[in-house]
């Protein structure tokens, strides 16, 4: 069981020991796409003998089940953009088997901060895309639970004692984010004729390429692979990677293609509201605000957003 | 046991047969795939690449380049530039490297029978395109002219030395070798200029010929309005572009030039399609 639980000052989507470390009362300050996509995972090992080397897989299949509970609208709908690009062609069981091994229970939000801003890009605080099983917050306490999925029907058959039919359930009015509207069309005609243009300059020189918003999004998903250990005996990893690292790009050569950090940050924003709906059909962001509360040096995406929407 | 059907990021180990020194800087190791049933069934198309292990330090990426019509073996060839290549270089022959592929598009070396064929090359950019040289040479009669047009700063850093004489000295093949000025000794007996000016030059005529590019940014920016000058159409003009790349099967974000991924949707590229990129490589 994972699911939002009190970590030191903040909330966490982390393993639950009992029912009664569950927080649902606020925004978990990193996204749920860990479940699928861990911060570093071993790929395979390998040792040097006189017998030669020899490379050991790992067992994808020994993944565990999972669920995850009070996983907010913003952080449950990533998980159906990302499979998009897990599954190009070649599948990476990584996260292909977790996430077939995952039970979401998405939990609707009744409060929105000035950071949010889901319902800008089509989603809203009770949005059920990405849940197996959905949770509405009840007038009196309690939780309304729509079914979404096979997997979520699969769940309650396993544990009826936990559920309950009702006739009639008053759901706590949504949040409303105070976030305006986008045209996401006219966002991505925009960047498609605007690769140089001077608010790249403008909004993102002062970007610090600390990689906190890849980090913290639940959408983000670049990722680096690197040996450690020696050639004797190691293992090879998969961890996570930003784009707004200055040597993300870098060639061994020198010869960096995104030579300077406006470049870093105009990729960012390309990627998730041009690049990916180009090869997968949907956009990059699911608004939950996270990189704006976190931004070290207060660079807000919703603001760069609305500047682009006026043209 | 090793799925690599579900690990899509284990590589084949392969022993290397051979260490070639190219240059003073750049290696060429031939590989055999230690595993009997890849050894058999491994095939790939000219232009695609390759992520090359050494074990402990990493993976680098490659083309791989020798000609997919000579089984048994494939080749690879770096520059020790940095921690993975390094680690590399200090391999010999009889060590294991891993090796994870074919990725990439290919040259549609299909759709360029019964054409002329000019090859333009300049220092380690010449392996991605001797692979097709090669894969064309194993079956001349399928094509008309063909032109190699390579150089490099200096003759040291010629790569495939012994290659550059034998296709000198085939009937059938058309080669202009040159170095940067200043990079001659007495006994050179190419031509001495930048690969666009010698290209130039050389003039290979346009009518029903495809034009294969690859170089440093710099040469490509100069090679490309030659060609344009000598006749060439965007979409008859082919190259393979380079960028830093990890996974090399387009998950892990870092290859982009706009929307297009170089491993997935590259690397070969018309120069249609690389005007049409934005530019940021």
């Amino acid at each position: 069981m994972v699911g939002p639980r009190r970590a030191g000052t903040m909330t966490l989507y982390e393993p639950l020991a009992t029912g009664e470390e569950l927080r649902l009362d606020e925004l978990p300050r990193r996204s749920a796409k860990e479940a699928f996509f861990p911060v570093c995972e071993t790929i395979l090992s390998f040792e040097k003998t006189e017998a030669g080397v020899q490379v050991h897989d790992v067992d994808t299949a020994r993944f565990a089940e999972t669920v995850v509970v009070g996983v907010r609208p913003c952080d449950a709908a990533a998980a159906p953009v990302l499979d998009g690009v897990f599954s190009w062609d070649y599948h990476d069981e990584f996260y292909l088997e977790r996430r077939r091994k995952t039970t979401v229970i998405g939990l609707a939000c009744t409060t929105a901060d000035d950071a949010c801003f889901c319902s800008a890009v089509g989603l809203s605080p009770v949005e059920t895309k990405g849940s197996d099983l959905f949770l509405l917050p009840l007038e009196g306490g309690g939780f309304g639970c729509l079914v979404m999925t096979d997997k979520g029907k699969a769940l309650i058959d396993r544990y009826p004692q936990l559920f309950a039919d009702v006739d009639a359930a008053r759901p706590l009015p949504p949040a409303e984010p105070s976030a305006g509207k986008l045209d996401l069309t006219r966002i991505k005609e925009w960047l498609d004729a605007n690769f140089e243009h001077p608010l790249w300059q403008e909004t993102a020189e002062r970007c610090a390429g600390c990689g906190a918003c890849a980090f913290l999004c639940p959408a983000c998903h670049c990722f680096d692979i690197n040996d450690e250990g020696t050639e004797k005996k190691g293992v090879r990893r998969k961890h996570w990677d930003a784009c707004g690292f200055a040597k993300f790009t870098d060639h061994a050569s020198g010869h960096n293609p995104r030579d300077v950090q406006n470049k870093r940050y105009r990729n960012r924003i390309m990627h998730k509201f041009t690049y990916y709906a180009d090869k997968f059909g949907a956009t990059l962001c699911t608004g939950c605000g996270r990189c704006i509360r976190a931004c070290p040096v207060g660079i807000d995406i919703k603001a760069v957003l609305d500047e682009i929407h006026k043209g | 046991m090793c799925d690599h059907s579900k690990n899509i990021y284990l590589p084949h180990l392969a022993t290397i047969t051979e260490v070639i020194d190219e240059t003073p800087d750049i290696r060429t190791f031939r590989l055999e795939f230690q595993d009997e049933q890849v050894r058999d069934s491994f095939s790939f198309r000219s232009g695609q690449f390759a992520e090359y292990s050494a074990f402990g330090a990493g993976e680098a990426t490659f083309c791989i380049a020798s000609s997919p019509t000579r089984t048994g073996h494939i080749e690879c060839c770096f520059r020790a530039v940095g921690r993975v290549t390094e680690a590399l270089r200090r391999l010999e022959a009889g060590d294991t490297m891993g090796v994870r592929g074919p990725y990439g598009n290919s040259f549609p070396i299909e759709s360029f029978f019964g054409k002329n064929l000019v090859f333009v090359a300049g220092g380690i950019a010449l392996p991605p395109l001797r692979t097709l040289i090669w894969n064309c040479l194993d079956q001349r009669e399928k094509f008309g002219e063909v032109t190699i047009v390579y150089g490099a700063r200096t003759e040291a850093d010629l790569v495939y030395k012994r290659e550059l004489t034998e296709w000198q000295e085939r009937s059938d093949v058309r080669l202009v070798k040159t170095v940067d000025p200043g990079g001659n000794s007495p006994a050179w007996d190419g031509k001495v200029g930048f690969v666009p000016t010698i290209l130039e030059e050389a003039a290979p005529a346009s009518a029903n010929t495809i034009a294969l590019v690859c170089g440093p940014p710099i040469m490509i920016k100069f090679t490309l309005p030659v060609l344009e000058k000598l006749g060439f159409a965007d979409d008859a003009i082919y190259t393979t572009l380079e960028n830093r790349m990890k996974c090399g099967l387009g998950k892990c974000g870092r290859c982009n030039v706009g929307n297009v991924y170089v491993c997935k949707d590259g690397p070969v590229f018309t120069a249609a399609q690389v005007k049409s990129m934005p530019q940021e490589f």
